[in-house]
């Protein structure tokens, strides 16, 4: 139990060491970009505008404003003083919202389309595989290639393919947004629905993904199993085929939560491809925008967000993995 | 032959074929016929991939694919086996009647789950009313008959030494009471004081009740001589020596037994001097045996008739039977000139 505890001590450490180098990193690369993000909002503010005195007045307003007339390193320190305060800054692109605000505003349209997403993806794949593995002929070889295709298709293929033939073709589904763009976000029926609706899509075009490479993965997991020893001496000691199966899937199955934690850290980064092409006012499309207009605040924030998503899941997973796998909590108390 | 009362298990003319990929047919156990008494213990031997492991397999009576049951009884207690439907084999006959001990004992446990847990998991598939607390306690007994700590019940198979997880697969093996216990190869990964302890423990099985009989499979000849009573020699998929421990190490009839023997190194007095010597060649490929003696390639005492026809298994009394064409005359005549 002590080596147990040294190790989380140990690994903790490390997490804490990678979290200030992302912090760093995320401070510093947005900032690298090459371009003037105050001149670019100065442009828009100042549209019309002749007199370059109150142009150049605007400009030093802002940077006073944002901080970026400082030296980076002073800036870093503000930065730093400022998020343990749990202030974000302003967001330079959408001024005079606030970091927090937009992150708000959008997280939830990422999470509730992404965690149910990868969820359903990763139960019905790991299902799919599983079953394939148990079945084989038939029902193994319809699923491998259907999943090789599913899993080898890029996001942005598979949403296209959705997009073009239940949003355009056949006009089941509207096409963009997370709701109808006439509407006022409210508790109505009608809002409700409109939400459900603009769903489906980016919905099914993670879903069908995760399932493909879910499906791979656990089906040879699944047969690397199903002739281990043990299968076989369970079988000679007149186990029954049902309570063997269930040994062999969930042995089959502690692999496959390293991907399913790393799919939930990287959530945010698997967002951005169906948000952007659904037009899903999540915090994909928060990062593109953000990029665009070189909003450092904004960039540093999501990335930050991702970061510790991150570190959170994976630390998790494997304090959980020492309760479900006895051989790594072993491997974890000699460490 | 002997008194049909005291015979455990007797098998007659077990076929049993792998089925390839390809739809190839490969005949591992070839019309093999043997009787285990109670309170004997047979020993199989041979190289590898001579059919001795898929023989273990094909005793169970409970086949899955590739491996497929052709023709054959498997008599145990007067019941043939061979044809009762697999659920009914897997219910009663598995575990209970006949149980088996895997060539690799050290993956044998499922690794996310403690022993106790399985224990639990064997006695319900042939007994679902039995209670945890009845399982619990008979284990523990068990186990402690046994020589094993009973603190093994409740740790996972990875917390176990190697010796400790081979012992607790045979303690698992045998606590439903089989009458027949197969072992296959189950010392082998082991280093040598282990495998003593090992050997000890089976050994002891008889003694203590658990077993009534014990079939010892093996590629160490040295080894069934001091466990087993009788020792079957096996080629090629099928029986080329049936004997006495005693006569199979010290008079083998069969050149192939011979062999075997002869490239062994024995440290027991009467071997001491005798030089070690290969067999050359390899075992004929099953997918499509020879026509005639099986052996007919490697043998030292090859003559042309043993290429013509198959040679049948001949009795050479006392229970003892070869697979030559030769008398025993001119094949201990053939030893004694070789040296």
């Amino acid at each position: 139990m002590k080596g147990y505890r040294k190790y989380f001590l140990n690994k903790l450490g490390w997490f804490a060491v990678t979290f200030v180098c992302a912090f760093i990193l995320n401070f510093i690369l947005p900032r690298l970009m090459p371009g003037d993000p105050v001149a670019a909002i100065v442009a828009r503010m100042a549209q019309g505008m002749s007199n370059a005195r109150g142009v150049q007045a605007i400009y030093e307003q802002y940077t006073e404003l944002f901080g970026t007339n400082k030296p980076m390193l002073q800036q870093f320190f503000i930065y730093v003083n400022n998020v343990f305060h749990g202030d974000f800054g302003f967001s330079f692109s959408q001024y005079p919202r606030t970091v927090a605000d937009v992150l708000a505003s959008s997280i939830w349209w990422t999470v509730g389309l992404q965690l149910p997403a990868i969820l359903v993806g990763w139960l019905i794949g790991n299902f799919l595989g599983a079953l394939a593995a148990y079945l084989k002929k038939g029902f193994d070889k319809v699923l491998m290639p259907a999943s090789i295709f599913a899993s080898s298709l890029p996001a942005f293929g598979m949403a296209v393919i959705l997009l073009v033939v239940f949003g355009v073709t056949l006009e089941w589904l509207p096409t963009s947004g997370g709701y109808g763009y006439d509407l006022i976000p409210n508790f109505s029926w009608e809002f409700v629905w409109s939400v459900i609706v603009h769903y489906q899509m980016p919905f099914w075009s993670i879903v069908l993904i995760t399932i493909g490479g879910q499906a791979i993965g656990m089906r040879s997991m699944a047969i690397y199993e199903l002739n281990a020893d043990y299968v076989k001496y369970s079988r000679f000691m007149g186990i029954k085929d049902r309570k063997i199966v269930r040994y062999v899937f969930r042995n089959a199955m502690l692999p496959q939560i390293t991907g399913l934690a790393l799919s939930i850290g990287t959530m945010v980064f698997g967002a951005i491809v169906a948000e952007i092409i659904f037009s899903y006012p999540g915090l994909g499309s928060t990062i593109l925008t953000a990029v665009l207009g070189q909003d450092y605040p904004l960039i540093s924030a999501t990335m930050l967000i991702i970061t510790l998503m991150v570190l959170i899941t994976t630390f998790i997973i494997e304090i959980l993995y020492g309760f479900i796998d006895p051989r790594i909590k072993a491997a974890q108390a000699e460490d | 032959m002997s008194v049909m009362s005291n015979v455990v298990l007797e098998v007659r003319d077990l076929t049993t074929k792998y089925v390839t990929r390809f739809r190839e047919e490969v005949y591992a156990v070839d019309h093999v016929s043997l009787q285990v008494e109670e309170g004997k213990s047979l020993g199989i031997a041979g190289e590898s991939g001579c059919g001795k492991s898929t023989l273990a397999l094909s005793l169970m009576g409970y086949y899955f694919p590739p491996l497929h049951y052709t023709c054959g009884e498997i008599i145990i207690d007067g019941r043939d086996i061979s044809a009762m439907r697999p659920d009914d084999v897997r219910k009663s006959i598995l575990g209970t009647e006949i149980a088996y001990i895997p060539q690799s004992a050290m993956n044998a446990l499922n690794p996310t789950q403690k022993v106790i847990h399985f224990v639990e998991d064997v006695f319900q598939a042939h007994d679902p009313f039995k209670s945890k607390k009845e399982i619990h306690e008979f284990a523990k007994e068990a186990f402690e008959t046994l020589g094993l700590p009973e603190e093994v019940l409740q740790k996972y198979p990875v917390e176990l030494s190697g010796g400790m997880k081979q012992r607790t697969v045979i303690a698992v093996s045998v606590l439903l009471c089989p009458k027949v216990l197969i072992a296959d190869e189950p010392s082998s990964a082991l280093d040598v004081t282990t495998q003593k302890m090992v050997i000890k423990m089976l050994k002891g099985l008889m003694e203590n009740g658990f077993i009534k009989s014990m079939i010892f499979i093996t590629h160490e000849l040295p080894l069934l001589y001091n466990v087993t009573d009788d020792i079957m020699v096996m080629y090629a998929g099928q029986i080329v020596e049936k004997a006495t421990a005693r006569e199979a190490v010290f008079d083998p009839l069969h050149p192939y037994a011979k062999g075997l023997m002869g490239s062994i190194i024995v440290p027991e007095s009467g071997l001491r001097d005798v030089k070690l010597a290969a067999i050359p060649g390899v075992p004929p490929n099953l997918k499509d045996p020879p026509v005639g003696c099986r052996f007919a390639e490697r043998c030292k005492y090859v003559r042309a008739e043993c290429k013509v026809a198959a040679v049948p298994l001949y009795d050479a009394g006392g229970g003892r039977a070869y697979r030559c064409i030769l008398s025993e005359e001119v094949l201990r005549e053939a030893y004694q000139h070789a040296g």
